[in-house]
C-alpha cells in the first residue's frame, strides 16, 4: 500500500460524526456557481461599467464628465448586476476555507484567509461601486466632484491592497507548509506572482501617466494578467482538490 | 445554560435592535425618507435644520448597527451543527454577513461627515447624503447571498432532527428576494424603487425587521433544542 492510499484509509475510518454524509455534492454545486460569477464579473467590468480596461487617470475635467455622461446608463445596469451577485464571492472564500482547514497549519491560516477576503470586499468592490454609481446618478454634479469620485473609484478598486496581501499571504503559508498535499504546491507559487502585483499596485497613486498609472503597462495590464492566471489556477486547484477528498470525510472544525 | 455564549449573543441583537429603532424614529431624514430628487438648497438645508437630531440618532445608530452580526454569528455556530455534506456554506455565510453590517457601518459615517460641517458647500452636502443613501438602501446583494447560504444550508441538513426548521429557508428565501428590487435605488430618482420608495424603504426595512425578529426566535429555540439533546447525552 503507498503511503497516499494508507492516509486515505485512515481518514476514511475516522469518520466521528454520523450525521455527515458521504458525498461532496454541495461543494460541487458551490463549485460551479464561481465560474459563473466570475464571467458575469467580466462582463460587467469590461462590457458595460468601462472599468476594465481602466480610462485613464490624466483625463481632463471635461473628458472625465464626458465619461459618466457618454457611460451613465450602462455603468449603472452593470454595478445593479454587480451588486446583485456581490455576495457569491463568498461561495469562493467558503469553499477555500474548508480546504485550507484541511491542511496541516490551516486552523488559523484558513480564518485569516477568509476574513481578509471578507474585509476587501468593501474597499476594493463595493465602494467603487458606490462612488462611479454616485457619478452617474448626477452627472450634472460640479466638475470637481466628478473628478473626485472618478479618483476614488479607480484607486479603490486597482489600490485596495494591504486586504489581498493580508489574503494570499496565509494562503500561501498554509499551502507551502502542509504536510497532507490538500493543495498542489504550484497553486502556492501562483499565488506568490499574485501577491507581488500587489505591490507592483503602489505607484498608482503616485503616477497620473505611464506604466505604473492605474491604466498603465504594468500596474494594470502586467497586474491584470497574473490575476486572470491566478483565477483560473485557484479554479482548477479547487475542482481538484474537492473531487480528490476522501468520500464521507470529517472536516477539521 | 449550557450555551451560555450562544444565548448571550442572541439577546445582544434584539436589544441593540430597540435602539436602532427608536435612532430611526428620531432621524429626521427617515421620517419620512428623504427624497433623491430633493435640491441641493433642500438637502443643505436638512441638514442645517436638523443638525443635533441627526448627530444623536446617528451616533445611537453607530454604536449599535454592527450588533446585528451578533445574532448572525449564533445562525453561522448553528449552520456548522448541521448535518450538511460540509461547512462551505456556513464560512461563505459569516463571510458575508460581515460585509452587511459594514455597509450600516459606512452609511452612518457619511451622513455623521455631511452634519459635521453643514455649512459647507451645498453640492459636497449633496454628494455625501447621496452616498449615505446609496451604502445604506443598494448593495443588497451581500444580505441575499447571506440568505441563500443559510436556505440551502437548512435544505441540505439531513438530521432527523433538523437544527432549523424548513420555514426558516423559505423565510431567508422570502426576506432575499423581497429586498434584491432596492438594487434599482441607484437607476431612478423617484416612484417605488427609489431609496423614499415603497420597495426600497419601506418594503425593505419593514422585511429586514420581521426577519431579524422571526430569525431571532427561530434561533432561541434551536439553542434550546441543543441543549436538550446535550442534556440528555451527558
Amino acid at each position: 500500500m503507498t503511503a497516499q492510499a494508507a492516509a486515505l484509509t485512515t481518514e476514511v475510518t475516522s469518520v466521528p460524526d454520523r450525521y455527515r454524509e458521504a458525498t461532496i455534492r454541495d461543494q460541487v454545486w458551490l463549485f460551479w456557481c464561481i465560474p459563473g460569477f466570475f464571467a458575469v464579473f467580466g462582463l460587467v467590468f469590461v462590457v458595460l461599467a468601462r472599468v476594465m480596461p481602466p480610462p485613464a487617470p490624466g483625463k481632463s475635467s471635461a473628458e472625465i464628465i464626458e465619461f459618466f455622461q457618454a457611460h451613465g446608463f450602462t455603468i449603472q445596469i452593470g454595478f445593479v448586476i454587480l451588486i446583485i451577485v456581490t455576495g457569491l464571492f463568498n461561495i469562493l472564500n467558503g469553499l477555500m476555507t474548508v480546504h485550507l482547514k484541511r491542511t496541516t497549519h490551516g486552523k488559523t491560516f484558513a480564518y485569516a484567509f477568509l476574513f481578509a477576503q471578507t474585509v476587501g470586499v468593501t474597499p476594493g468592490l463595493l465602494l467603487p461601486g458606490v462612488a462611479m454609481l454616485a457619478g452617474a446618478l448626477r452627472p450634472e454634479r460640479s466638475p470637481e466632484l466628478l473628478v473626485t469620485l472618478y479618483d476614488m473609484t479607480f484607486l479603490t478598486f486597482v489600490g485596495s491592497l494591504g486586504c489581498f496581501v493580508t489574503a494570499y499571504i496565509p494562503l500561501i503559508a498554509a499551502i507551502l507548509l502542509d504536510k497532507n498535499k490538500i493543495f498542489p504546491r504550484w497553486f502556492a507559487y501562483v499565488s506568490i506572482w499574485n501577491l507581488v502585483t500587489e505591490f507592483v499596485a503602489v505607484p498608482v497613486f503616485f503616477f497620473r501617466d505611464g506604466a505604473f498609472a492605474w491604466d498603465g503597462a504594468i500596474s494594470f495590464w502586467v497586474d491584470t494578467a497574473v490575476f486572470v492566471v491566478w483565477q483560473n489556477a485557484i479554479l482548477i486547484q479547487l475542482f481538484r482538490t474537492i473531487n480528490r477528498q476522501p468520500p464521507g470525510m470529517a472536516y477539521p472544525d | 445554560m449550557r450555551s451560555i455564549d450562544q444565548i448571550i449573543c442572541l439577546w445582544v441583537t434584539p436589544i441593540c435592535a430597540v435602539l436602532i429603532v427608536l435612532a430611526f424614529i428620531f432621524f429626521p431624514g427617515f421620517m419620512p425618507p428623504m427624497s433623491p430628487t430633493m435640491s441641493e438648497t433642500e438637502v443643505a438645508e436638512f441638514f442645517r435644520e436638523n443638525v443635533s437630531a441627526i448627530r444623536w440618532s446617528m451616533v445611537t445608530f453607530n454604536l449599535f448597527d454592527v450588533m446585528f452580526l451578533s445574532m448572525f454569528v449564533v445562525a453561522g455556530v448553528q449552520m456548522k451543527r448541521m448535518a450538511t455534506p460540509s461547512p462551505a456554506l456556513a464560512y461563505a455565510f459569516i463571510g458575508s454577513t460581515a460585509s452587511v453590517v459594514t455597509l450600516f457601518t459606512v452609511a452612518d459615517l457619511m451622513w455623521l461627515v455631511a452634519a459635521f460641517r453643514p455649512e459647507r458647500s451645498p453640492e459636497i452636502t449633496v454628494l455625501l447624503n447621496d452616498m449615505a443613501w446609496i451604502f445604506f438602501v443598494t448593495p443588497v446583494g451581500l444580505f441575499a447571498s447571506m440568505c441563500g447560504f443559510l436556505a440551502t444550508a437548512i435544505f441540505l441538513d439531513a438530521r432527523p432532527d433538523p437544527v432549523l426548521p424548513r420555514w426558516v429557508a423559505w423565510l431567508n428565501i422570502g426576506a432575499a428576494l423581497l429586498t434584491l428590487p432596492s438594487v434599482l435605488s441607484v437607476v431612478v430618482l423617484s416612484g417605488p424603487f427609489a431609496w423614499d420608495g415603497v420597495f426600497s424603504f419601506w418594503l425593505r426595512w419593514i422585511v429586514f425587521a420581521a426577519y431579524v425578529t422571526l430569525m431571532f426566535f427561530a434561533l432561541r429555540n434551536a439553542i434550546k433544542r441543543q441543549d436538550a439533546a446535550e442534556e440528555a447525552i451527558a
